[in-house]
């Protein structure tokens, strides 16, 4: 019971939104539990919007691209929104190379687009 | 053709790569990455090319995780080439193999039902060279290269 329970990320509550910032390596495990983690909080704040900052990560690989997407879904079936925020040059370009599209996500330019984008929804 | 050069690869000596890390759990597949970024600065490329080159390594990594068990990525800096510094990745398992190979390297193709199904062709746009060679029952080694950018 207390595995379900555990916290992977920090998740702050700002006004009406969920602010997550990602410094951990998103494996399969983690993943699994930054999501549960992440419904548990949607149910419990309602938030409208959940913005993921991905300025720590250095790398997004097809994998961590599905599951940021896949989160998103979830987070959507929920009545709640997901806005990306802090992606980094070198992994935009290589993001863009590969021709991945990140679906479900609306992507920011930084924290504080995010805020005026979570506002407006 | 190819599948000499599959036993080939997967019999090479340690000792003629500058990394070599074995993949077995999935905390290997960071490992593998942080690694292939770590040659990647020290050979002088441009931090959007080692990003490049520490993606395509995570893909194939974890390609060898999900679809083999366990295998190697095998890196080492190429100096003396003609057309400039390269590094090598090498990518080597015993797993099944791949049945068709210009199948798996359709965008969207994919077995598993948790993924995109873009890592090998997101690993082709991303590095200069790709070659993949794979037997089913044998294994597969994709070998892949990316040059050094001059400024
Ligand atoms: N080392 C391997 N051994 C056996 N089959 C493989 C191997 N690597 C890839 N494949 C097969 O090729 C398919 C395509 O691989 P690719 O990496 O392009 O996409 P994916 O792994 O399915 O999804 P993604 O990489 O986007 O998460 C896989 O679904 C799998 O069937
Ligand atoms: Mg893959």
């Amino acid at each position: 019971m207390s595995s379900n329970l555990e916290r992977v990320v920090p998740i702050l509550q700002i006004a009406d939104f969920l602010l997550v910032p990602i410094q951990i390596d998103l494996d399969d495990r983690t993943v699994g539990r930054l999501q549960q983690q992440l419904m548990r909080e949607i149910e419990r704040t309602r938030a409208k919007a959940v913005i993921l900052d991905v300025r720590m990560v250095e790398v997004i690989d097809s994998y961590i691209s599905y599951t940021l997407s896949e989160t998103a879904a979830m987070a959507r079936l929920m009545g709640c929104r997901t806005i990306l925020c802090g992606i980094q040059p070198p992994v935009a370009l290589t993001l863009a190379q590969m021709g991945v599209v990140l679906e479900e996500l609306t992507v920011a330019r930084d924290l504080e687009h995010a805020l005026v984008l979570a506002s407006s929804l | 053709m190819g599948l000499d050069k599959i036993d080939t690869i997967l019999e090479s000596p340690a000792h003629e790569f500058d990394v070599v890390v074995r993949i077995a759990r999935e905390e290997d597949i960071a490992v593998a990455r942080q690694m292939a970024k770590q040659l990647a600065q020290e050979t002088g490329f441009s931090l959007a090319d080692v990003t490049k080159i520490a993606t395509a390594v995570s893909e194939l990594a974890r390609n060898i995780y999900r679809y083999a068990n366990q295998g190697r990525i095998m890196i080492r800096k190429k100096l003396e080439e003609k057309d400039g510094p390269c590094i090598e990745v090498i990518a080597a398992d015993r797993g099944p193999g791949i049945p068709d190979v210009d199948l798996v390297l359709t965008r969207g193709y994919t077995t598993y039902e948790r993924s995109l199904g873009i890592g090998l062709s997101g690993v082709k746009r991303l590095m200069d060279s790709f070659a993949i060679y794979s037997e089913v029952g044998k294994g597969t080694v994709v070998i892949t290269e990316k040059r050094r950018r001059k400024f």
